[in-house]
């Protein structure tokens, strides 16, 4: 069954068509060219050797097989393919290869994700294809680059003619309003107006200057972390050490990283008051190739050239990561092992597809929350002396000990890098003219003499030990959605014991402004590093950081109060920078919290247009209850990646194993298993609606379910693949040894030894499943009123022939968001199912699966890789961004709100996305809409909200900025979970974003 | 008298009142200004709507329509003459686009519907706005539905066109509101008799009582003005206006800026006033315009809302 399309109706005998000769004849040319010039032949070499493969390019019904294989430096076109090759790409049809020979880069990748080609084998070996295509093609790729951003923005310009300067000076005017705040939450101690109103961005030009350069700094990509791994990797062995025994990953691990971090170049950025950096570069792309650092491979060459996030890429690091890194990882790498031990599993096959699920451990699995509080008390030294307190325990196992050991190395590794620092920023301050800044690089030296070693003692060590920690944990682990947690909480009694020692008011005052300053730096530091993007991913997760959240208020373990000094103070950085990440997540507890405080978090959405994203402590902690947490640490609790909940320090929830789309499950209940797009038939046979198969709406509902089921199990299945993949290939001692239990388990964290473990999916499109399924009910159903052999007639023809049909579904079906009951009870039963089927399943850590309902990006391209839906949707267009109701579904807001509300934490274990998108009155004054904004979004927590995330920008500046994108280079709008730069979104994202409801204020 | 049709309950408003609020618009009103922004609560009956922008000529409606009242060679789409009001097309019409204008309701069902939004009244100090047409047209409905949500503990405001009988609100209205939303539209008894269809002298006359009770510590009184460009915005009528409200010792007031949307939905229920075709009527308030009205009162020591 696997990978049988239908029939196309092309006859062409095996290998004989136009087709196979013009492929053949062009990759003879291709083989030529690598076996004639010597520019080129030197590239099918690696400082390991020659790079010998074979690559496949075939057609369903075999008109075109054609192969070429490189080995020993020869490249060459054999007759009959080598069975199996090591890369198959296979095309629908003879019309879908001459469409892929014609195409601009753009294209090709659309026509891989709408299933015209697909690929059969290792995935590096095709990037090394591309990286050699692009070595004879690049300037026509160019050419082709340039020509498509030109198109794009001539389009844009037609959308809107005209610039409106007064558009983009109203976002920067709001900036001018500011509240002033009073002092009434308990946990407030130094701040007479916690708003802190009477500062703005003019008042420290040190980080003024570091937004400049982050809004004009190119991302360039950064070889020094594979560099050192690899070279380390090769000397010592990977599966097996020097004398050949095999390696306990985690002890390999602990001394590969601490090698890399005595390496590593210390760097501290000119004028900063934080010592360290993620890569060598201003701007750096980390580089995995564990990981999916190799999907980069065939993009090397186009990288700088595109339209969408595009980085630098120096002919330098082209020729290091092509020779020497990423020939190294053709098979470590997490996808690849697990192809290779599980023999291509069907559940990788689906995820290769594009259109159903992605499961994200293929890049990452570190959306967690180290144990910041215990660095900052202990320091690595103190946490050493933990862990060789357990190794000198008896009955430890080799592998237990190796593990301990590997933590103590990373550790130890972590203690090099900063006295590096501390001794770079000495050298610096004896160089160093300007007394002032003289005297900021010898505070960085004595900081970085104390921490990460020794506990720190005051808050400019301790914003350092933060930072230190942080930039271990990327070099360790993907920066994919690893998280800093509750840092106003952490951070607190550092600022406490600075200011108790200070007894002048106007010190005092120099002092919380310094303390602003240092978290401004910490932001500022975290937009060092970048994620790296294939050209595809792009469109999946199109304008994404790498989503570090940041928590902030709620209740202390305790469960008092927990907003604090700190609190507002990062909520000032939150509202001066504006930028995408760290992403802001507040938290508010409806019985401890101050209105002062919710009032506060508005008024910094208003200003920044969108951030932070605002959550019920109450709803949250209730939606986790299931799980028999202890009640101190849920009151612990803190937004992941985008926003879902990690019980701080001791929790592995990988809360974003997965994307998956719901709508694909109702596809295939609509064809019997079949799957549209991909012309699959996948799933099981649940039978064929248009025959009579379903008597009543919940015959249907459970063909839905049964379909989603299999998708469940599949991705579940792929999740637990991975997850041996990681801890066979990149175990983490470094996150470990910062996770509670995992010293005293001995166990690493991709073992389970967190104290609790789960794995989260994001389950997208709950409102187009839940308006799909209304519709069928209401009018298959209930009224009768179309038959459903006519319904689906109309879904397949995009309802182009039956628009009266279109018009009835959308004003007359009652749709989630429009304050019907029944709607909201069909939400809440799909949730319950995601819920109750994900819940039947263990991981590979023994921990239980989560579900939530929010969709990063991922509702636009699952969207694009969708046909027209009985909920109204036509072919092609987004769902709505995570659970957020239709625009058509209520032109009350009110409606939306209470509707979302009523969804029962029960089934969201990984909480949900609910944007909002609202519009100040044009006579609001600020406090006003601010005031409005408040009491939304607390009506919305009373009446049982889990979280909303607003943004608060019109259409019409949206539009503005797709035409006007050099008038907008800061504008924040929040995606689903995430916040992004508007102005480097894809053109589907732009216009979704546009396309969403807007309600005055 | 037979109980007032209600033309539609709308939640989320901002604009009607303090905080956020749910309006009731009754259908139905003593005055027929020509600008009437909701040109469907003019009269008491039931009518038929028909909206071009949402149909998507599927012609069932034509084919259903006993009387044969609907065609595309129809001015308004529906011959009014012929209409019998018998909504069997609005059943039939699968987009919306023919809609009823007006519904009984009974009051229960209409407190209900308001009070799903208490919870948005508490957090921001809102309400029921009961507005239209005119609600007072109804006095003993109005009444049991004012008393409906004071039950409720749901704060009422009354957005009146001043015209009904000063006797019959004091005794079955006033005491179970919380404030007044007054229109003072033209101080010329002659315009406004030409442009509202009646004159204002009972208007002004149940204005000058009502502020006289707030004053006394009665229930709030907000007198407003919509600006109709060449109509009510003149220099001559704010100065009118600004002094009567100086008379009565008006502290605070408000003013409504012009807007054209008006004009489609005159279309919808079938009426064309050529009186709307004027280019100051096309188009929204000029913003300078806006800017000296709002100075008449400020110089006057009159806030506005």
């Amino acid at each position: 069954m696997l990978f049988q399309f239908q029939s196309n109706g092309s006859s062409s005998k095996p290998g004989f068509s136009f087709t196979n000769l013009l492929i053949k004849n062009l990759l003879r040319l291709m083989a030529l060219n690598f076996n004639l010039r010597p520019g080129l032949n030197k590239y099918l070499k690696s400082v390991d050797g020659w790079m010998n493969f074979s690559a496949n390019l075939r057609t369903e019904n075999n008109s075109l097989n054609a192969s070429i294989v490189f080995k020993d430096g020869k490249a060459f076109v054999p007759s009959i393919a080598p069975d199996p090759c090591d890369i198959s790409l296979i095309f629908r049809d003879d019309k879908t290869v001459r469409k892929l020979l014609g195409s601009t880069p753009t294209e090709q990748i659309f026509m891989l994700l709408k299933s015209e080609l697909r690929t059969q084998g290792n995935q590096t070996y095709l990037n090394l294809l591309f990286f050699y295509l692009n070595l004879l093609l690049k300037k026509k790729a160019y050419k082709l680059l340039e020509k498509e951003k030109q198109a794009s923005a001539k389009q844009a310009k037609e959308l809107v003619p005209d610039s409106k300067p007064e558009l983009s000076q109203a976002l920067l005017d709001r900036k001018n309003h500011r509240i002033k705040g009073k002092k009434v939450d308990p946990g407030v101690r130094f701040l007479d107006d916690p708003y802190l109103s009477q500062y703005s961005l003019s008042d420290f030009p040190r980080l003024a200057k570091f937004l400049d350069i982050h809004f004009t700094q190119k991302g360039e990509i950064c070889p020094e972390r594979p560099k050192i791994l690899t070279d380390w990797f090769k000397e010592h062995g990977f599966e097996k050490d020097a004398s050949g025994n095999d390696w306990i990953p985690e002890l390999r691990q602990g001394l590969a990283f601490k090698h890399l971090m005595e390496n590593r170049k210390p760097i501290i950025r000119k004028d900063d008051l934080l010592a360290g950096t993620s890569t060598t570069k201003e701007v750096g792309v980390i580089v995995y190739p564990d990981a999916h650092g190799a999907m980069l491979w065939g993009e090397l060459y186009t990288v700088p050239h595109r339209s969408l996030n595009p980085y630098d890429v120096s002919e330098d690091t082209v020729r290091l990561l092509h020779h020497e890194v990423f020939p190294y990882f053709i098979h470590r790498n997490f996808k690849e092992w697990v192809r290779y031990n599980y023999q291509s599993p069907l559940c990788q096959a689906i995820d290769e597809r594009y259109a159903v699920y992605f499961i994200f451990k293929q890049a990452a699995l570190s959306h967690t929350i180290p144990d910041f509080p215990k660095i900052l008390s202990m320091g690595a030294s103190g946490v050493i002396a933990e862990i060789k307190g357990k190794l000198s325990r008896e009955g430890l196992s080799e592998r237990e000990k190796g593990l301990l050991e590997g933590m103590i190395h990373s550790m130890e590794g972590m203690i090099v890098y900063s006295k590096k620092l501390s001794a770079q920023a000495a050298e610096e301050a004896r160089r160093e003219t300007d007394p002032k800044r003289k005297a900021e690089l010898e505070t960085i030296a004595q900081a970085c003499a104390q921490v990460i070693e020794n506990p720190a003692r005051n808050l400019d060590e301790a914003v350092n030990a933060v930072w230190i920690t942080w930039v271990g944990m990327h070099m360790e682990n993907t920066n994919a959605g690893l998280s800093m947690g509750r840092l106003d909480q952490w951070l607190q009694p550092y600022y406490e014991a600075d200011l108790e020692k200070i007894s002048d008011e106007k010190e005092r005052k120099a002092y919380i402004k310094h303390a602003i300053e240092l978290v401004g730096c910490l932001f500022m530091r975290c937009t060092d590093h970048l994620p790296l993007t294939p050209d595809l991913a792009n469109w999946y997760f199109g304008g994404s950081s790498s989503d570090q959240a940041i928590t902030l208020g709620g209740v202390t373990p305790e469960g008092e109060d927990a907003v604090n000094d700190m609190t507002y103070i990062f909520l000032k950085v939150t509202e001066m920078l504006g930028i995408r990440d760290p992403n802001v997540n507040a938290r508010y507890n409806r019985e401890k919290n101050s209105d002062a405080y919710l009032k506060r978090l508005c008024e910094v959405n208003l200003i920044t247009a969108a951030t932070p994203s605002l959550h019920s402590d109450q709803a949250v902690i209730e939606s986790l209850k299931e799980f028999n947490y202890a009640q101190e640490d849920l009151n612990n609790w803190s937004a992941t990646g985008c926003v879902e909940p990690t019980l701080s320090g001791r929790h592995i929830g990988h809360t974003n194993f997965q994307m998956m789309n719901m709508v694909a499950a109702l596809e295939m209940a609509l064809n019997n298993g079949l799957h549209p797009l991909m012309n699959w038939r996948l799933g099981p046979e649940t039978g064929e609606p248009a025959q009579g198969a379903f008597k009543t709406f919940d015959d249907f509902f459970e063909a839905f379910t049964e379909q989603f089921a299999f998708l469940i199990d599949q991705s579940v299945e792929y999740n637990n693949l991975m997850g041996l993949a990681h801890q066979a290939i990149r175990p983490t001692p470094f996150l470990s040894s910062l996770i509670d239990d995992c010293i005293s388990t001995a166990t690493d964290v991709t073992h389970g030894g967190a104290r609790y473990n789960s794995s989260g999916a994001a389950c997208i499109g709950l409102a187009d499943v839940t308006d799909s399924l209304m519709a069928i009910k209401k009018l298959v159903y209930d009224d009768k009123s179309v038959s459903f052999a006519d319904l689906k007639k109309a879904v397949a023809d995009n309802f182009q022939s039956e628009p009266a049909l279109h018009a009835l579904i959308t004003h007359k079906v009652p749709l989630f968001g429009s304050g019907s009951e029944e709607a909201v009870e069909m939400a809440n039963r799909v949730a319950k199912f995601a819920h109750d089927h994900y819940g039947t399943h263990t991981n590979y850590r023994g921990g239980k699966y989560t579900v939530g309902f929010w969709s990063m990006s991922n509702h636009v391209i699952y969207g694009t890789l969708s046909g027209a839906l009985p909920s109204g949707k036509l072919e092609g267009k987004p769902f709505t961004p995570g659970l957020t109701p239709q625009p058509i579904a209520s032109p009350n807001l009110l409606d939306n709100i209470r509707d979302v509300a009523r969804l029962s934490p029960k089934y969201i274990t990984n909480n949900i996305a609910f944007n909002v998108k609202i519009v100040p009155g044009p006579n609001d004054t600020h406090e006003q809409t601010v005031d409005n904004m408040f009491s939304y979004v607390k009506t919305y927590f009373d009446l049982g909200g889990m979280q909303m995330q607003l943004n608060a920008v019109t259409s019409e500046t949206l539009k503005d900025a797709m035409a006007n994108p050099e008038n907008y280079r800061n504008l924040l709008v929040r995606i689903s979970g995430y916040n992004a730069y508007f102005i480097t979104l894809n053109r589907d994202m732009q216009l979704e974003l546009i396309e969403r409801a807007q309600y005055g204020l | 008298m037979k109980e007032p049709l209600i033309l539609d309950i709308k939640g989320n408003s901002l604009d009607d009142g303090p905080g956020i609020r749910s309006v009731v618009f009754f259908k139905g009103c003593p005055l027929s200004c020509m600008w009437c922004h909701n040109p469907e609560s003019k009269r008491r009956e039931l009518e038929l709507s028909y909206d071009p922008k949402d149909c998507v000529h599927c012609d069932t409606c034509m084919e259903i329509c006993p009387e044969k009242a609907l065609s595309p060679d129809n001015p308004f789409f529906i011959d009014r003459e012929k209409c019998a009001l018998c909504m069997q097309c609005i059943e039939a019409c699968p987009s919306g686009a023919l809609s009823r204008v007006g519904k009984v309701m009974e009051i229960d069902a209409i407190v209900r519907e308001v009070a799903r939004d208490k919870p948005f009244f508490k957090t921001s100090g809102g309400g029921v706005t009961l507005s239209g047409g005119e609600p007072t047209l109804s006095m003993d409905y109005l009444s049991r539905l004012v008393q409906a949500f004071r039950e409720q503990e749901i704060h009422v405001l009354v957005e009146t066109c001043g015209m009904f009988r000063m006797e019959d609100f004091l005794e079955k209205i006033y005491r179970h509101i919380d404030a007044i939303y007054m229109d003072i539209k033209i101080m010329d008894k002659a315009d406004h008799q030409e442009y509202c269809g009646t004159s204002n002298e009972v208007i002004l006359k149940n204005f000058k009582a009502l502020n006289k009770l707030y004053q006394e510590g009665g229930v709030e009184i907000l007198p407003r003005t919509p600006l109709i460009p060449g109509i009510t915005d003149s220099d001559e009528n704010m100065r009118a206006v600004v002094a009567f409200l100086q008379e009565c010792g008006v502290k605070k007031a408000d003013v409504l800026p012009y807007h054209p949307l008006w004009q489609e939905k005159n279309f919808k229920i079938g009426v064309k006033d050529s009186r709307g075709d004027a280019p100051a009527m096309q188009s929204f308030l000029d913003k300078n315009r806006l800017q000296a009205c709002r100075e008449a009162f400020l110089a006057a020591g009159i806030q506005l809302g």
